[in-house]
């Protein structure tokens, strides 16, 4: 008994069905820890692209303090952030550097487009030097419109934010 | 401005008499460019270059054109009163005052007189927002110098602004309230006690601010005598609004050439005399204060009641010619050109801006500064980087 389980082939048998009970008994709890995880620690880059920039501080007031959902602004390195949001229009010139500030944080990274501009282009659709919409260069998670949103709806956008990770399978 | 310690030839001239071997050093070497913005906590949507020779600033190079959005393009295809929703935009926080100087302006073009309670409304309007333009400022340059209160202070109080003028206009920020030939609706019940009572509130809160914030020694030692900007240099340069007034110039486009019914108001026009960075953010607060005196009498001298707004034709036509308005903004003096040819569209409209004038004055000031002393001097000048790009 003892010498089949050691013979080679037997044996890796036996730990990839090992491997695949572990997987089933730890997938799921484990994924929900990390996204526990993820979900109260979203920290976004200090990128400001337009107008919206001052709805977003108005959200980390006194008043609206995104702070009591994980959310922290202002936080120094994009290497240790995990979300973006794209406060309203894009330019042509700010579009490449937004670009690349999304290639520069590590995975997982998420994106909220803040503003009708963010989305669409909004009232500046017929600008010469305005992308018509953020998602043509960055996938976008959440869309949070108006112009510019009120800080409840970005806080809303941020908690849809939080139900799409919590749903999200772990790769 | 600090002078780099030696020449190259002339490093290398004493290297050989005295019979070293000579290290080939480039200025480049000596010199580190560091970049600022636009990802960065504190410069908002604006970059700019530094090179430091150890801790001091040699050079700098400002960037701006992030927020580009060809404000003045789209002018000159919409008509007069369509404009006034994206024109707003560039200061959301300060959109009463931006849209106030269109509006004085297209009102000479069309030729229409605004009713004197509708006068008084946008003043009033006006300077409601100039407080929350000014304590966003503040609240800015507190976490900008790591003063973590004055961040949660001014951001808390200027909600309580906010609600007032969402109570008057019916939006937080973008109120589009202006427009040529008075403004949008007369003011609702109860908003003069609101008001009033608001006024009260603000006042002993500033003296809280001045306590924890201004007459800190932290504060003090890092502003005090750091990138002075003298009266001269502030003429030449060109700048305006606060840094103008903190340089020892008292300038307010509210007294110089009033408009609307500041003739009538009595205020002193706030100045200091050191130009450094202490009073560039000094000057804004002592504006705040002054501010609120004015709000007193505006809410005093309002007719009780009459027509706030007198009504245009659908489709308004600007007479042939030019106007230029200005007024005075949280940032300095804020002025429209409009060229008109007769159609329901203007021509030309160039706008003219504090915060472009004010950000001029950066590369002279950050010369020879310590590194460790831009944040306090960047944010002194009383710049808001989407105003400038436009």
């Amino acid at each position: 008994m003892l010498k089949e389980l050691v013979n080679p082939t037997h044996f890796n048998v036996l730990m990839g069905k090992l491997g695949d009970v572990l997987v089933k008994a730890l997938d799921q709890p484990l994924g929900y820890a990390i996204n526990w995880g993820r979900i109260w620690s979203l920290w976004p880059v200090h990128l400001e692209t337009a107008c919206c920039s001052v709805e977003f501080g108005a959200a980390s007031g006194p008043r609206y303090d995104v702070e009591r959902f994980g959310i922290i602004e202002a936080f120094g390195s994009l290497r240790q952030c995990d979300l973006i949001v794209v406060q309203g229009t894009v330019t042509r010139k700010m579009a490449p550097r937004l670009r690349m500030v999304y290639d520069q944080m590590p995975e997982p990274k998420y994106v909220i487009a803040m503003g009708a501009c963010a989305i669409t282009g909004g009232l500046y659709i017929d600008s010469y030097n305005v992308l018509p919409g953020v998602d043509g260069i960055v996938p976008v998670d959440v869309y949070v419109p108006g112009c510019p949103p009120r800080p409840e709806t970005l806080i809303q956008g941020c908690m849809l934010l939080q139900e799409k990770i919590k749903r999200s399978r772990i790769k | 401005m600090v002078v780099l310690a030696k020449s190259l030839e002339d490093r290398i001239d004493e290297s050989q008499k005295l019979g070293l071997q000579v290290i080939k050093e480039s200025e480049d070497d000596r010199l580190m460019t560091l970049n600022v913005g636009p990802q960065h906590p504190g410069s908002g949507h604006f970059r700019f270059t530094v090179k430091v020779d150890g801790d001091y600033i040699v050079y700098a190079d400002p960037d701006p054109g992030y927020v580009h959005r060809g404000e003045e393009k789209m002018c000159e295809y919409r008509n007069f009163i369509q404009n006034i929703p994206h024109l707003e935009r560039p200061v959301i926080h300060d959109s009463t005052n931006i849209t106030y100087s269109y509006s004085l302006a297209v009102e000479e073009l069309v030729g229409i007189q605004v009713p004197r309670r509708g006068q008084f409304i946008r003043a009033i309007a006006s300077e409601l927002n100039r407080q929350v333009y000014t304590l966003y400022w503040l609240a800015i340059y507190g976490i900008f110098l790591g003063h973590s209160t004055m961040f949660m202070w001014p951001t808390g109080d200027r909600e309580l602004f906010i609600d007032l003028l969402e109570a008057l206009t019916g939006a937080r920020v973008t109120h589009a309230f202006n427009i040529p030939g008075g403004v949008r609706n007369d003011i609702p019940n109860g908003f003069k006690d609101r008001c009033l009572r608001q006024i009260a509130y603000f006042e002993k809160r500033l003296k809280e601010y001045e306590d924890i914030f201004y007459n800190n020694p932290l504060l003090r030692q890092r502003t005090e005598g750091v990138g002075i900007l003298t009266k001269e240099d502030a003429i030449k340069l060109g700048v305006t609004g606060s840094v103008l007034r903190a340089s020892g110039i008292p300038y307010d486009i509210r007294k110089a050439e009033p408009y609307d019914i500041y003739n009538e108001i009595d205020f002193k026009v706030q100045y200091m005399k050191t130009g450094d960075s202490f009073a560039r953010s000094y000057v804004p607060f002592l504006d705040m204060r002054e501010s609120c005196h004015i709000m007193r009498q505006l809410l005093d001298k309002m007719p009780e009641s009459g027509e706030v707004r007198s009504k245009l034709q659908p489709n308004p036509k600007g007479a042939p010619g030019e106007a230029y308005r200005r007024v005075e903004s949280g940032r300095g003096a804020l002025g429209y050109y409009i060229i008109s040819d007769g159609t329901p569209k203007a021509y030309r409209v160039k706008i003219s801006v504090g915060s472009f004038r004010n950000m001029l004055a950066l590369p002279y000031l950050l010369v020879g500064a310590k590194l460790g002393d831009m944040p306090s001097i960047y944010w002194s000048l009383n710049y808001w980087p989407v105003e400038a790009d436009r």
